[in-house]
């Protein structure tokens, strides 16, 4: 089921609201918010530090290759200049809470090239998507 | 030229945090010693934001007593925590220890 079926759009709608943090609705609407809330939300994401920890899965993960290719795509743009490692950092914490720790680690690596790529004019949305929809096709061919 | 040494103890300064930071906010307005020196390199201020040429700056490494970065810490009294800072997040301590924040 594609999202662009009206049922395919409604069932990402009932995902959206699962996934998404559940006071946002509530937050869009009040023009104050306390200092201790404006402090909270503006805590930076990756200062993990004190925060509640829960129990750590430290099985080995062997990496997968798309995880391998972002990792590469990463080091070869900063071989280029195109961006350092501290760019990349600031970059997954603009990319908000709910991405941050909602996806996976190099998904987050990948998330911030991509809008570092647009941002600075390298590519543009239009070709990102067309090329996209090109591989979704190719796959789904392939498949 | 390198504003502290060795042994210097130093209080991290306690700036708003906001979009990114290197700097700890559990080491905010606490006191440390400086344990090394490193080499200059661009202050993540500027790198983080695409001056890679920006300012650069003496780091330094500091050592906290984990007891004074959590009051309720449940380790042993020698447990020590260390990190870098760029200069310009570091203050000389006061003569008499800062309380910490609590």
């Amino acid at each position: 089921m594609t999202k662009s079926s009206p049922s395919g759009y409604t069932s990402l709608l009932q995902s959206i609201r699962a996934h998404a943090p559940g006071e946002h609705q509530g937050a869009d609407l009040p023009l104050r918010i306390s200092q201790e809330r404006a402090e909270a939300m503006l805590h930076v994401v990756h200062d993990l530090g004190g925060q509640p920890d829960g129990p750590l899965d430290k099985s080995l993960h062997t990496p997968a290759h798309w995880e391998k290719c972002t990792h590469s795509t990463a080091e070869c743009l900063a071989w280029r200049g195109v961006w350092v490692a501290e760019e990349r950092r600031r970059r997954e914490n603009d990319l908000g809470e709910t991405i941050y720790f909602g996806t996976p680690y190099y998904a987050r690596w990948l998330l911030a090239a991509t809008k570092m790529l647009i941002d600075k004019g390298l590519i543009t949305p239009d070709e990102l998507l067309e090329k996209m929809e090109e591989v979704r096709h190719r796959e789904e061919g392939a498949a | 030229m390198s504003k502290f040494n060795v042994g210097d103890r130093v209080t991290i300064r306690d700036l708003p945090p906001l979009f990114h930071t290197r700097t700890q906010g559990y080491t905010r307005g606490r006191t440390g010693v400086v344990v090394a020196l490193r080499p200059e390199w661009v202050i993540p201020e500027d790198e983080a934001w695409g001056r890679y040429e920006g300012r650069r700056e003496p780091f330094y490494m500091v050592r906290f007593n984990q007891r004074d970065l959590w009051p309720d810490y449940g380790g042993v009294a020698i447990d020590t925590l260390e990190t870098e800072f760029s200069e310009r997040w570091l203050e000389p301590a006061s003569a008499s220890p800062a309380p910490g924040k609590g």
